[in-house]
């Protein structure tokens, strides 16, 4: 005991003397106590390049709000952050920031305490970027891929002419592709920064050469400082490097436009797929679908909810509970894949039903059913909000569904992938049932002509019913998916309901392949517009009138595409009243 | 048995003079309006409103009422019909004749009923934030007036270092305005016109009318607005001032997080969104966002705490029709209406009367309560000066409070202003 004390007093006539550097831990443990918000972060900016490797781990607690302030023996508060498993009542045995050790009460003796009854070290956003500062210098070297780029990136933002050796240093021992690239990035960007012209010029050369899409604001402010400073070779290397980079993110505007055009299409298809066959195939004006898009949502809400801590509802004043799993991690994100086959199960449940008791009687009179479906609808909506509340739900993404990949600074969203993927995996689906099955053959038969497949013996109401739940079915599929990328409420269906039809006619009634295209030609139009309209709008800003009209639509473009897009459809269907591909038939209805 | 006679008649005459008073007594009662969508689009907001309006009401009848008389509140549906709004702020004021009204969310509603109340000489209070540029006499603002809201948020975001901002918002008159006044702002501040992202529309003199990038109500495909957002931020130092309103939201933090944008590397303050609104929004896909508002459930004071647990025990008993119980929080539009009710008490109180002329009279003279969200004065043109508090949002869909401003003056003249 006596040992330790005088240890103690040692190193506390040491530090007073400043003979003994302080360690990384004793500097964060400063800057968790430091009042002052400007101190608290000068402190944690001076822990960059820190030696002492518990520093990182450290940060990253205090960032998830696990350090905390434990009262110390002199009322002061001590730094702690609690290791080791939890005894009966919560308690962790607690460890000081500032030496490793544990922390010991008034007996000497090392305590436990319960993160419940304890603050924890506070943060805010500007401490947590100077943190970030301190961990991307360690990140540089990181394992993950990610993080390494994410840092490299920061550095070189930053500017800061301090931390370039850091940076050299990795460059020459740096293997990954990507890496290097970013590295020559972030060391160009701190010597665009450089009094020296020479290396600002190399600097600038350096970028032009990488194309770099981040250095578009260093290179303009570059380009005004060497105007300023009457540099005319310097402003011309500048120029060039800045329309290189402008070159390349035309080209990466077109790229990721065409990439967003196949996904807004491929939506458009997943959601109209289901019309094209209720509508499409058995003429059935189906106002319902979008109820069946919500259905389809809901179960993959309530499929997620059995995954995890289970369901409490109260439909129509009963009150309902279901159990969950309490699954975890890779075996919680599986309940995707269990709720796209139950989404489209159910949602044909539905549809089946509705075909039953509704349209069955209503086959030959389209008003009649456009009305009962709509009303059926409503109902339906009114269902879902007495069962599910009138709020929207929740419908966590996967992490296999949540992550992006950046090819050639091309961004793809896994999400956008997989509905791209999903899309192409249902059509070929639904064009194999139509062609190569047996119930297909059944359905175009009846699609055709009615009277003459009930002649040669056909069931047609059995085929009716099958028909309009394969198509409600789809429907369902088409919410499993929207619950990732959009909201799940009781109006769901009804923000889709009008794209369906819109694909669905200007496809051509009853032609698969003419839907699929139509999905895809809105999709891109409405994308190719969006990107587009600001520039198309400028090439006319001198035409009196047009330009300006053209100006204001451009500005608010999200609409401007969906308003050109519904006049173009509206003039199409003037030339061809029946769609992309009208359907052939010899029967006279 | 005279004496007991004379008693007895003695008691029956009391009796009878009970009976004469006790009508009388029942009519002791001022009616006061509630004007809130309680169905339609913007039911969900609203109705939060209208149960905390009758919870006030419920609190200060069992503390004695308002001068003596039991407040009466006399409920309407404004359906999120915007004309219905004046039809029925008029059955208000010309048939029940209440003393006040309490009502309105969006901007269009209030300008709607706005004539009505400015004819008969009615008194509006109006507590959710709005954009400005009004001032009637016959409406207290006890809203957030854009200063007291994104103008803050703006100067916590430059002492943070941002220097790029991206405007976005719901395509209506709140985040037109509110954008048009920001634009100024950060003009005034030094921000160039380059670092503001989201487009500008301009008259035929080059005159900038509207800053800002505009969606729908309803809107669903942020892809290519993500896009643009990234390319903005790829310098670092961007952040995004979101007016978007309602489940519009989800859509576009869902892409957001999934373009790999994140609260550290480009982050996002909204201005509509709050405690409430979290009951149907992705709270993990908006960690570390930002919020400003003149409440905060997370607020750690006595009063707070008490109005907290007051507003759940009274949820708990209630026998409101319909109403919500579980899952129930407080936020900043619903503090805003409990500090209403107590202002108007207070100046029903120092006016002694519940005409409106003396009421107004009251407040401009400058009353004050001590509210959830720290003390609120009343000014002379009809606004609140208030606290304003920034904060991060948590994962459990509350806010961590950052910074505070005390005390800000609620100024709702704000257009040129900033040069």
């Amino acid at each position: 005991m006596k040992a330790f004390f005088r240890t103690i007093l040692l190193f506390a006539c040491f530090s007073a003397l400043g003979l003994r550097a302080e360690t990384g831990r004793e500097a964060l443990a400063k800057a968790i106590l430091e009042p002052s918000d400007a101190e608290k972060r000068a402190r944690l900016m001076a822990l960059a390049g820190t030696r002492d490797e518990a520093v990182i781990p450290l940060l990253e607690l205090w960032k998830k709000d696990a350090l905390f302030l434990a009262p110390g023996l002199d009322g002061k508060p001590v730094p702690v952050e609690l290791v080791g498993p939890a005894d009966a009542d919560g308690k962790r045995a607690a460890q000081r920031v500032d030496s490793g050790r544990p922390l010991l009460d008034a007996s000497g003796r090392p305590l436990s305490l319960s993160p419940k009854g304890l603050k924890s070290a506070e943060h805010n956003g500007a401490l947590r970027r100077a943190m970030r500062t301190v961990s991307d210098l360690a990140d540089l070297s990181s394992p993950d891929a990610s993080k390494k780029l994410r840092a490299i990136a920061a550095v070189g933002q930053a500017q800061d002419a301090e931390k370039l050796p850091a940076l050299l240093n990795r460059l020459e021992v740096e293997q990954d592709a990507a890496a290097v690239k970013a590295l020559r990035e972030a060391v160009a960007l701190i010597r665009l920064g450089s009094p020296d012209r020479a290396v600002r010029l190399a600097a600038v050369r350096e970028l032009d050469a990488l194309q770099s899409l981040a250095s578009t604001d260093f290179l303009a402010k570059a380009r005004v400082k060497a105007e300023q400073e009457k540099d005319p070779g310097l402003v011309a290397a500048v120029r060039s490097a800045e329309l290189s980079v402008g070159r390349h993110r035309s080209v990466v505007d077109g790229a990721g436009t065409l990439f967003r055009s196949l996904s807004l299409g491929s939506i458009l298809l997943i959601v109209a797929l289901g019309l094209a066959i209720t509508f499409g195939q058995m003429g059935v004006i189906n106002m319902a679908h979008g109820e069946m898009i919500a259905i389809g949502a809901y179960t993959t809400y309530v499929v997620q909810n059995l995954f995890a801590s289970g369901l409490a509802l109260s439909p129509f004043g009963f009150s309902l509970s279901l159990p969950g799993l309490h699954a975890t991690g890779a075996a919680k994100d599986a309940y995707f894949l269990v709720a796209l086959p139950m989404s489209f199960f159910v949602a044909a449940g539905a549809g089946l039903l509705l075909e039953r008791t509704v349209i069955r009687f209503l086959y030959r009179r389209p008003l009649e059913s456009l009305l009962a479906t709509w009303g059926v609808s409503l109902l339906l909506q009114q269902g879902l909000r007495l069962t599910f509340g009138a709020n929207n739900v929740q419908v966590g993404s996967p992490a296999f569904l949540s992550g992006n990949w950046l090819v050639a600074d091309v961004l793809l969203g896994w999400n956008r992938v997989f509905v791209i993927a999903f899309a192409a995996c249902i059509v070929l689906g639904v064009w194999l049932a139509l062609t190569r099955t047996s119930l297909g053959l059944l359905i175009r038969c009846v699609t055709q002509n009615r009277a003459m497949a009930a002649c040669m013996g056909v069931r047609t109401g059995r085929v009716n019913m099958l028909t309009f739940a394969l198509g409600s079915g789809l429907a369902g599929l088409a919410g499993a998916f929207l619950s990732q990328i959009g909201n799940v409420g009781p109006s769901l269906g009804q923000s889709y309901i009008v794209d369906s039809f819109m694909v669905v006619v200007a496809g051509g009634v009853g032609n698969l392949v003419g839907t699929v295209i139509s999905a895809l030609g809105i999709g891109t139009f409405d994308q190719f517009t969006q990107q587009y309209a600001p520039a198309f709008a400028n090439a006319f800003a001198g035409v009196p009138v047009v330009g300006g009209f053209l100006q204001n639509l451009a500005q608010d473009s999200a609409v401007f595409g969906k308003i050109l897009v519904l006049c173009g459809i509206i003039l199409f269907l003037q030339w061809r009243p029946s769609g992309l591909f009208a359907a052939r038939s010899r029967s006279l209805d | 048995m005279s004496t007991n006679r004379i008693t007895s008649l003695l008691s029956v005459g009391a009796l009878a003079l009970a009976s004469l008073v006790t009508p009388a007594r029942g009519e002791e009662t001022v009616k006061v309006g509630v004007l809130h969508s309680l169905s339609g689009t913007m039911a969900i907001s609203e109705t939060s409103l209208r149960d905390v309006l009758l919870f006030t009401f419920d609190e200060i009848n069992a503390k004695g009422g308002v001068l003596g008389k039991k407040i009466e509140p006399v409920v309407v549906d404004g359906a999120s019909n915007w004309p219905l709004f004046a039809e029925k702020s008029k059955q208000l004021l010309e048939q029940d004749k209440v003393a006040v009204t309490f009502g309105c969310w969006t901007s269009v509603s209030r300008k709607s009923c706005l004539p009505v109340f400015e004819k008969n000489n009615g008194l509006l209070f109006y507590p959710v934030q709005y954009e400005g540029e009004e001032e009637s006499k016959n409406v207290a603002y006890t809203a957030e007036a854009v200063n007291q809201q994104a103008t803050p948020a703006i100067d916590y975001l430059l002492a943070q270092g941002v220097k790029k901002f991206y405007l976005l918002g719901s395509d209506y008159v709140y985040p037109q305005t509110t954008n048009l006044v920001l634009l100024e702002y950060l003009l005034s501040k030094g921000v160039p016109l380059e670092n503001i992202g989201g487009g500008f529309r301009k008259d035929a003199s080059g005159k900038i009318i509207s800053a800002g990038k505009y969606t729908p109500f309803g809107h669903t495909d942020y892809q290519q607005i993500v896009a643009e957002i990234k390319q903005f931020s790829a310098g670092g130092g961007a952040a995004v001032v979101s007016t978007l309103n309602g489940d519009t939201n989800v859509p576009f933090f869902k892409e957001y997080a999934a373009s790999g944008l994140t609260a550290d590397n480009c982050p996002v303050v909204s201005f509509s969104i709050s405690e409430d609104e979290f009951r149907g929004l992705p709270a993990d896909k908006l960690v570390g966002q930002l919020g400003c508002w003149t409440y905060f459930q997370s607020i750690e004071s006595a009063a707070n705490k008490k109005f907290v647990a007051d507003f759940q025990a009274w949820l708990a008993k209630s026998k409101v029709p319909g109403i919500v119980k579980e899952g129930r929080v407080t936020c900043s539009p619903m503090v805003l209406s409990y500090d209403g009710v107590y202002l108007w008490k207070a100046c029903v109180e120092k006016a002694g009367s519940f005409e409106v002329d003396k009421v107004r009279e009251a407040w401009k003279s400058g009353v004050s309560f001590d509210g959830p969200g720290g003390k609120v004065t009343t000014q002379p043109n009809m606004h609140l000066t208030k606290n304003v508090f920034i904060g991060e949002t948590r994962a459990d869909g509350q806010f961590k409070i950052l910074k505070s401003f005390d005390n800000v003056y609620g100024e709702p003249w704000l257009k040129g202003k900033f040069k």
